[in-house]
């Protein structure tokens, strides 16, 4: 490789959201307190499944609103409920995920605010001795141009026929005490049968006869929170836009903030979206989109040869470099006549900070990765009055939840923890504390 | 294979085969099994949860003069208990037969 397909620079990350004095680089994080939060690995362990008698002694408690750490509170708890979900032949994985190994993840987390920010700084060891900063491709295949690279729980993956390739990800959820429920059971509020890698996963057919997915036009299930079903556990019985709104207006959703190693972390952002009826982007526009021409299935953008050295990546260059593909910076429209070889592969995502717009574009983030861990800072403007976010203060607390993705997976393939409480500048098991 | 090589195997058989033999409840984690099936969940050391704490069970047990032996019937039975509710309920039921560790458990419940 001549060159690195990234021209990120702390420059880059710093115009967007802070200046040097003043933004995360200026923090000194030895003197912020770190709270060591376990997740765990959750496999199937939806809504529907936490109120079934599968979920032995604990169906009624749990469907009466009781918190999952009246029952789940010894000191090791994530450790052991995340390696047995792991070891093999549970019922919460019916997936044997070659090479997974991390039934636990230990994620350091630190938290402080200044006038303008709330700064939240995650550290955690990945599995894999490399950044998961690849993500998916297209690869040419003599004809035609088709995605390479999937993550770890795809059939196509399962089966050997293609890589796993998936983008790492650390994720918060935030509710201000809104969202019934959220409080004592939090991110699994979200979680339901019929989504996807779950059980009893929707059909294309399903989707299309329903009202409220069809209304959104949307062709798959994703999160959603009980209140926005006539029946929580039925992902089918959706409210309609109407009511959903009402729900929306009275605040009664959850923010969820996603860093992406690949697809976010290349412009020094954090994507921004919320739950509510599914798992929703934030209004305006993300930092990253398909690569892909929908009626050809050709790139739409290739690497800029002159500034980066190839135009294309082949297989075994990946985890050989930062192979980031950034409208602004090393990206030139495609070329169908540039001598295309069998093997080639460019990013199935096209990133760019400068079209990230609206609310969606609301969230930064400064990130590296040294000696096997991941430090993440993500940083959150103060008394955001977006429709779709949560507000953060100074004084206020917030019930938190946090996910890591790791080693090429997405969906249920992550590490979780249980809800925990952040106050900004206020007493909670994670406090932000201000900034001189 | 070598002289050395079948004296290794056959010292390591001796030793894994002493290791083997060794009663069991002498190598058991009782209050790692304990937790492995999820018996915290409901009995904490000292509070009450779903199930009386540790310390309740061990005092009443001892109040009656009762012994493992009693505990293990607890833990195998399966027999619905009370509830602080009124409710009803079968008792789980530890994964294992063996008795020496199920005796381990035991011990270590009652000497909380």
């Amino acid at each position: 490789m001549k060159k690195s397909a990234l021209f990120l620079g702390v420059s880059v990350i710093v115009a967007g959201c802070a200046s040097m004095t003043s933004g995360p680089q200026a923090i000194d994080w030895n003197k912020i307190p770190a709270t060591k939060v376990t997740l765990f690995y959750p496999g199937q362990s939806s809504y529907e499944w936490l109120r079934s008698e599968a979920h032995a002694g604990a169906a009624k408690e749990t469907a009466r609103g009781d918190a999952c750490v009246s029952c789940h509170d010894d000191p090791k708890e994530e450790q052991r409920q995340g390696s047995k979900i792991l070891r093999g032949n549970h019922p919460l994985e019916p997936t044997a995920i070659a090479g997974k190994k991390n039934g636990y993840v230990d994620l350091a987390v630190q938290a402080a605010y200044d006038d303008k920010n709330a700064y939240l700084r995650f550290q955690w060891k990945t599995q894999n001795p490399y950044p998961g900063t690849e993500h998916q491709y297209l690869r040419f295949d003599g004809k035609e141009w088709k995605v390479y690279g999937f993550p770890k729980l795809d059939k196509v993956v399962q089966e050997g026929r293609q890589p796993g390739i998936y983008e790492d990800r650390m994720s918060i959820m935030i509710d201000d005490g809104k969202v019934p429920g959220f409080a004592q059971q939090g991110c699994w509020l979200t979680c339901h049968d019929g989504q996807r890698d779950m059980p009893k996963q929707f059909t294309k057919e399903d989707v299309a006869a329903n009202a409220l997915l069809t209304a959104l036009k949307k062709s798959d299930v994703r999160k959603y929170l009980p209140e926005t079903r006539g029946n929580p556990s039925d992902w089918k019985t959706g409210k309609s836009v109407e009511e959903i709104a009402r729900i929306k207006e009275a605040g009664r959703f959850v923010d969820l903030i996603q860093w992406r190693a690949h697809r976010s972390h290349a412009v020094g952002m954090a994507d921004d979206g919320f739950v509510l009826e599914f798992r929703n982007g934030d209004a305006g526009k993300d930092m990253f989109s398909g690569n892909a021409d929908s009626k050809t299935h050709q790139p739409k953008f290739m690497w800029d040869e002159k500034k980066v050295g190839y135009k294309s990546i082949t297989a075994d260059q990946l985890r050989k470099g930062d192979h980031f593909l950034i409208r602004e910076q090393n990206a030139v429209p495609f070329d169908p006549n540039a001598g295309w070889k069998v093997g080639d592969m460019v990013p199935d995502y096209l990133i760019s900070r400068e079209d990230a717009k609206g609310s969606a574009a609301e969230n930064n983030a400064v990130a590296s990765w040294k000696d096997g861990m991941w430090t993440v800072v993500i940083v959150r403007p103060l008394g955001l009055a977006n429709s779709d976010d949560k507000t953060l203060k100074a004084g206020g607390v917030y019930n938190v939840g946090f996910a890591v993705h790791d080693d090429n997976i997405t969906t249920r393939g992550h590490q979780v923890s249980y809800v925990k409480t952040l106050g900004i500048g206020a007493k909670a098991d994670i406090t932000a504390v201000k900034l001189n | 294979m070598t002289k050395q090589h079948i004296h290794s195997i056959i010292l390591s058989a001796a030793i894994a085969g002493l290791c083997l033999s060794t009663p069991a409840f002498a190598q058991v984690d009782a209050e790692e099994i304990f937790k492995e099936n999820d018996c915290h969940k409901c009995h904490h050391p000292t509070k009450a949860k779903k199930g009386p704490s540790l310390a309740k069970i061990a005092a009443k047990y001892k109040e009656k003069k009762l012994d493992e032996k009693e505990a293990i019937k607890h833990m195998t039975a399966g027999k619905k208990v009370e509830l602080d509710d009124g409710t009803k309920e079968d008792h789980k039921i530890i994964d294992t037969k063996d008795v020496a560790v199920q005796t381990a458990v035991a011990k270590w419940m009652l000497n909380r």
